[in-house]
């Protein structure tokens, strides 16, 4: 019988990474990377551990990805003993390491390995190989370290790639000058600034809903409260005074716009509270811990709660301003005994809040049913908070239907079954309470399910005189396992770029499994690393934004050399940012660079354009479709045509685009002018692009050619209009003159660099 | 030449680089991508998991079937279907279905999903592979194989839509949205209103082009690459988009698979798309088993017909391969609260372009479990016959495309043993 958390790695001894590296593999590469890697640690690890089912055999291994150097090598050599223990020929047939995996022998694990599978092959392999002397070519080589000949991004553009990411503006000439001076070593106090401003909160959550998606819970914002014990709160807005506005219309309007404020900060709860620990730098740990929640002076109200907090409010007209209060323990509506169950249990007269799991915003956005059980309420727990997606590789079995129709409850009778069960089905009694699908307060009426693993967490059960707080007991214990600062730095490198920590190579036969396992293995490192830094920081997440931003896996941004090997470029392939901005990101660095955001994008677009909402669509698009192309062309369009001939109208300092050039500047007639032409192009390759091109550089070249092509083509042309376009060349309700054809060249030029990779990615 | 071009612009997903050669400015205007001519792929998912006893696996017996007994089962040609014209509110019935498409319909029955998680078996039945996450779906596959140059290559609207880097996936939400993004060079979509002059607009394309021809100043990051390609076949091969426009209609059907069908066969008879995912939700019937499906199963099939019909308008309804499908089955009995629960066995149906309808492959018994068939003869064989998995369906489909020697199929291997692939499963002889 095998355990579902099969192999998942604490990482708590990890050493640090410092872009250190295998050594050379022990005792043979046939056996580190065929052996070990395919079979040993995919298939026999999960069980064959410390702690593991088989722990008790004579089989025990030891993980090597969370290792290196020399406590790496000697893990190695262990392994290998131990499989050349296993690999002895025995009197009555095959050796047990043949036999054991197919099932044979009484082998608990029942069939791990399919007979002449690879893996089953690479076995027979190594036996047959025990007795044959090393050669050297055999042992192998130590390979290359694993940054060599990647090149990282230099400091400017660190430091503007951050502050775009983070905090959606470009930076400031003080950082610029500090990162000038002392290099990385300043990244971290200039992030500790930009971690103050509110904008970085906007990320935060933005990057967070990506994660948990609560934003993204069915119906009104309000209406996580049930009627069973808000009915008199949850609506208070319907009989709020605005008696004071005498207009009709806009009585009503203004009541709709406090529904549409009321519904938006109550549905923020559960992201503002992750703002709230960061913001103050409380142990990131109360994202589950916290016994409060975040409520906003309208919110307040819908919890009924308002008249005993709301002195505690700078402003209460100010529906967003978020503080930290406890609700009371839920009592039933109107006192009714028939609503007995109802009647929230507390030994502290509050609701027993666990940071974000106890949020009815959190239970309704995963909601439950009759046969569910709560189990997606768990597997949510276990990827959200632990980093593991139990649905992620689920086993083939022979018969499913089979075990199905063979067990009354094949979930605690079936090993297949209860591989996840085990775990799984515990957590979901601590949810037992919210048992319905509005996130509601509820316990089952018929008790929580007797033909289920009882509540409680990875063999420890769930004390009965905690079973009023059970969301709490969890959390407590979360709080202090090691997979949740693992779990949390891969969120920071999903925010930071857009895409997952990498996951361990399966595919055996994959011809790139040993370059993917490596590209795994030292992300992996990385990530432990930082995780275990966080938590000796007293888990402020602002450590781990600091350290990823310096970690050369997000500032890896070129190479020395092309590559040739097929290995090398596998091992390589997820290396760098990359990053396409998604419908917000752009829009904000539209509006760093130009002044204004362009505002399609978060409206019409956004869902086109790659975007979520959280419900339906719930990831974003990593890679454009032909329709983001168009979007893209419509964007560079529209944005040149905005802001070409505007920048033009306001004096040399005021702007943005061409503080250097002026229209009248026509290319090709005096080699002064195009030199300043070529120095506009600069700039705008700056701006726009965070290039450092010369003035003869080959990119700035190009661009100068399109320049002067447009303006000659023009010049051609009969019957082109002196003046630039109605709709982009007005200013004050009056076309500007164009004479030269240099604003729509100009407006061509923006065009083509906003359609840029360097501008439309990170 | 261009064609070529934008497929290595697509290969890049296997780490290849732009290809270098870079024209004069004004050389000549740049081209269009050419319209893909089919055929087109349409995979229709049932997401949550449908009761294949209340339609073309019916049962009757063993309690497993409130709303009917075996003794109503209904006929059409070689199909059986369980009746239920009674019930249908909105959407089509199993009898009008099987009256208007019974003969083009083929349906194996007795698939096994392997396991019965909604995760892993999505994922399972969108790509046939259990066991890796990496793996494109079918309709990605066949976007990339067959058409990577075309701008809305894959379509999709829900359920699983991995891709395996070979081809972006593209969602259009709603039909404006292709107005929207049909004349992207004209402010507000208006074609007498340029942005820029002809040629200036000229110049900046190619200018691009020839920017993404040259050689890179600095070596590149596998990954900096391939986007930089993907970033150049999307906005390149965008302007085919404007083709969409003239078919674009202006009835919006509320109805899920209209919308979603209606978006998907605009962009087939533009040629700017090969594949699409169809979707709708709300299968997985754990209470109320037959009032859900009741709703569901109808709602579905009329989003088939839907399809079928506005293709017939449209002239390419015979260049259509429709998989209609689900992530599995529902048990063979009914749970406390009147729903059913997951099923590891179910089946699957197809139509359309180069299938043989009118037949029936495989079956479940009395206790909804699979006979196993011979994979040579598609005959039910308890003995020597095989289990029926994503994988095997996955192998014939790739054949059935022409696509199962493409570089991208071998990149993402079914490794069906040969003595396992299925014979002519769609029935061309």
């Amino acid at each position: 019988m095998k355990v579902l958390l099969m192999a998942l790695p604490t990482f708590a001894m990890v050493t640090p990474l410092a872009c250190a590296d295998d050594l050379q593999p022990q005792p043979d590469r046939f056996f580190a990377e065929e052996v070990w890697a395919k079979v040993g640690e995919l298939s026999c690890l999960e069980c064959h551990r410390e702690g593991g089912e088989a722990e008790e055999s004579s089989f025990v291994l030891r993980q090597t990805i969370p290792l290196q150097g020399k406590s790496l090598n000697e893990a190695n050599r262990e392994n290998y003993a131990a499989f050349r223990k296993m690999a002895r020929p025995r009197k009555d047939g095959l050796p047990k390491l043949l036999r054991k995996p197919i099932g044979e022998l009484d082998h608990e694990g029942q069939v791990v390995l399919t007979p002449q599978s690879s893996g089953h092959l690479l076995l027979g392999e190594f036996v047959r190989r025990l007795g044959d002397e090393k050669k050297q070519e055999e042992r192998g080589s130590p390979p290359k370290p694993f940054f060599a000949g990647v090149t990282m991004v230099n400091d400017q553009s660190l430091l503007r790639r951050l502050t775009l990411s983070l905090a959606g503006r470009l930076p400031r000439p003080g950082e610029r000058d500090l990162i000038k001076k002392d290099g990385l070593d300043e990244i971290g106090p200039v992030l500790d600034r930009i971690m103050t401003e509110d904008a970085f909160y906007q990320r935060l959550k933005e990057g967070f809903n990506d994660i948990f998606l609560t934003n993204g819970y069915d119906g009104n914002g309000e209406l996580i409260l049930s009627y069973n014990h808000f009915e008199k709160s949850r609506l208070w807005y319907q009989k709020y005074d605005l008696s004071h506005i005498k207009d009709e219309k806009e009585r009503k309007e203004a009541l709709y716009a406090m529904t549409r404020e009321y519904r938006k900060a109550i549905r923020n709860e559960p992201l503002e509270l992750i703002a709230h620990v960061v913001r103050n730098d409380l142990p990131f740990t109360e994202i589950m811990t916290s016994d409060y929640m975040m409520v906003t002076p309208y919110s307040a109200r819908g919890y009924g709660i308002y008249e005993r907090i709301k002195e505690r409010f700078k402003d209460p007209d100010d529906p967003f301003e978020y503080l930290p209060a406890k609700l009371p323990a839920l009592k039933a509506r109107n006192d009714n005994p028939v609503n007995g169950p109802l009647v929230q249990e507390s030994k502290t007269r509050f609701y027993p809040h666990a940071g974000i799991l106890s949020t009815f915003q959190y239970l309704r956005r995963y909601p439950t049913t009759e046969t569910n059980r709560n189990r997606l309420r768990a597997r949510m727990y276990y990827q959200h908070f632990l980093g593991i997606d139990v649905m992620e590789l689920a086993d083939q079995v022979a018969d499913a239907a089979a075990i199905d129709s063979k067990y009354k409850t094949p979930w605690m009778e079936a090993a297949d079954c209860v591989v996840c069960h085990r775990t799984i089905d515990p957590v979901s009694g601590l949810f037992q309470d919210f048992y319905n699908d509005e996130g509601h307060f509820g316990p089952r009426q018929d008790g929580w399910f007797k033909d289920m693993f009882v509540p409680g967490l990875e063999g420890n059960d769930l004390p009965k005189e905690d079973k009023w707080r059970a969301l709490q007991w969890l959390a407590k214990r979360t709080a202090k396992d090691p997979r949740f600062a693992i779990a949390m730095t891969e969120h920071v490198w999903y925010v930071l770029t857009g895409r997952k920590a990498l996951r361990p190579p399966k595919d055996i036969e994959d011809p790139f499994f040993s370059a993917r396992r490596r590209a795994y293995k030292m992300q992996r490192l990385e990530i432990a690393d930082i995780a275990k830094r966080f938590a000796q920081a007293n888990f402020n997440l602002k450590l781990v934004f600091k350290e990823l931003a310096k970690s050369p896996f997000y500032r890896a941004d070129g190479l020395d050399a092309a590559i040739g090997q097929p290995d090398r470029k596998a091992e390589l392939h997820d290396l760098g940012v990359s990053r396409l901005l998604g419908p917000e990101q752009l829009e904000r660095k539209i509006e760093a660079i130009f002044g204004s955001p362009w505002g399609k994008l978060k409206k019409e677009m956004e869902i086109l354009y790659g975007g979520i909402d959280s419900k339906s669509v719930t990831e974003r698009l990593g890679e454009p479709s032909g329709a983001m192309g168009a979007i893209q062309r419509i964007m560079a369009n529209d944005l040149s045509c905005k802001h070409v001939v505007a920048d033009f109208a306001l004096a040399p300092d005021k702007r943005r685009l061409f503080p250097k050039v002026e229209k009248n500047m026509v290319p090709g007639v005096l080699p002064v002018t195009d030199l300043k032409i070529r120095k506009g192009i600069v700039h705008l390759h700056a701006r726009l692009l965070d290039r450092r091109d010369s003035v003869d550089g080959p990119e700035v070249d190009r661009t100068f050619k399109l320049f002067v092509a447009v303006v000659a083509e023009a010049q051609k042309r009969k019957g082109i209009d002196k003046r630039e376009t109605y709709h982009c060349g007005r200013i004050n309700g009056k076309q500007v003159d164009d004479p030269h054809y240099t604003l729509r060249a100009w407006r061509a030029v923006v065009t083509y660099l906003l359609r840029h990779q360097e501008f439309l990615y990170e | 030449m261009r064609r070529d071009f934008i497929k290595l612009c697509c290969q890049a997903g296997l780490g290849l680089s732009l290809p270098i050669g870079a024209p004069a400015l004004l050389s000549g205007k740049s081209k269009e991508a050419d319209p893909y001519e089919g055929p087109y792929y349409v995979v229709f998912n049932a997401s949550g998991g449908w009761d294949t006893t209340y339609l073309m696996d019916p049962k009757g017996v063993n309690e497993i079937n409130r709303l009917y007994k075996e003794g109503d089962i209904l006929t059409h040609g070689k199909h059986k279907f369980a009746p239920n014209a009674k019930q249908v509110g909105k959407g089509m019935s199993n009898e009008d279905f099987h009256k208007t498409y019974g003969n083009e319909l083929l349906v194996l029955n007795g698939m096994d999903y392997s396991i019965n998680n909604h995760s892993p078996c999505k994922r399972y039945m969108a790509t046939g592979k259990l066991d890796s996450l990496a793996y494109p779906t079918f309709a990605a596959l066949v976007a990339a194989c067959r058409g990577p140059e075309t701008p809305l290559a894959f379509l999709t609207f829900g359920n699983y839509s991995a891709t395996g880097n070979l081809v972006p996936m593209a969602r259009i939400p709603y039909l404006p949205s292709l107005n929207l993004v049909a004349n992207a060079d004209s402010i507000q979509g208006i074609s007498r209103l340029p942005y820029h002059d002809d040629f200036a607009q000229d110049l900046i394309e190619k200018t691009l082009e020839q920017k993404a021809n040259s050689p890179k100043q600095k070596h590149q990051l596998p990954r900096t690459e391939h986007s930089a390609s993907m970033l150049y076949a999307a906005q390149s091969s965008s302007k085919a988009l404007k083709r969409v426009e003239a078919k674009v209609s202006g009835e919006v059907g509320k109805v899920r698979l209209h919308r979603q069908s209606e978006i998907a066969l605009s962009c087939f008879k533009a040629g700017v798309c090969v594949s699409a995912n169809l979707s709708i939700g709300q299968f997985d019937s754990h209470a109320k088993n037959d009032r859900d499906q009741m709703k569901l199963i109808p709602e579905f099939l009329d989003g088939i017909d839907y399809l079928m019909k506005r293709a017939e308008e449209l002239k390419i309804r015979d260049k259509l391969v429709v998989v209609i499908q689900s992530e599995m089955g529902r048990t063979p009995h009914y749970n406390k609260g009147d729903g059913k629960d997951h099923w590891s066995i179910g089946s699957i149906m197809f139509m359309g372009n180069g299938i043989t309808g009118n037949r029936v492959i495989g079956e479940t018994d009395d206790g909804q479990f699979l006979t196993p068939i011979s994979p040579k003869t598609l005959a039910l064989d308890k003995e020597q016959g095989i289990r029926v998995r994503p994988e095997h369906l996955h192998q014939a489909l790739r054949e059935h495309a022409k696509i199962d020697s493409h570089p991208f199929c071998k990149k993402f291997p079914m490794k069906v043993k040969e003595e396992e692939k299925l014979i002519d499963l769609f029935g061309q002889g």
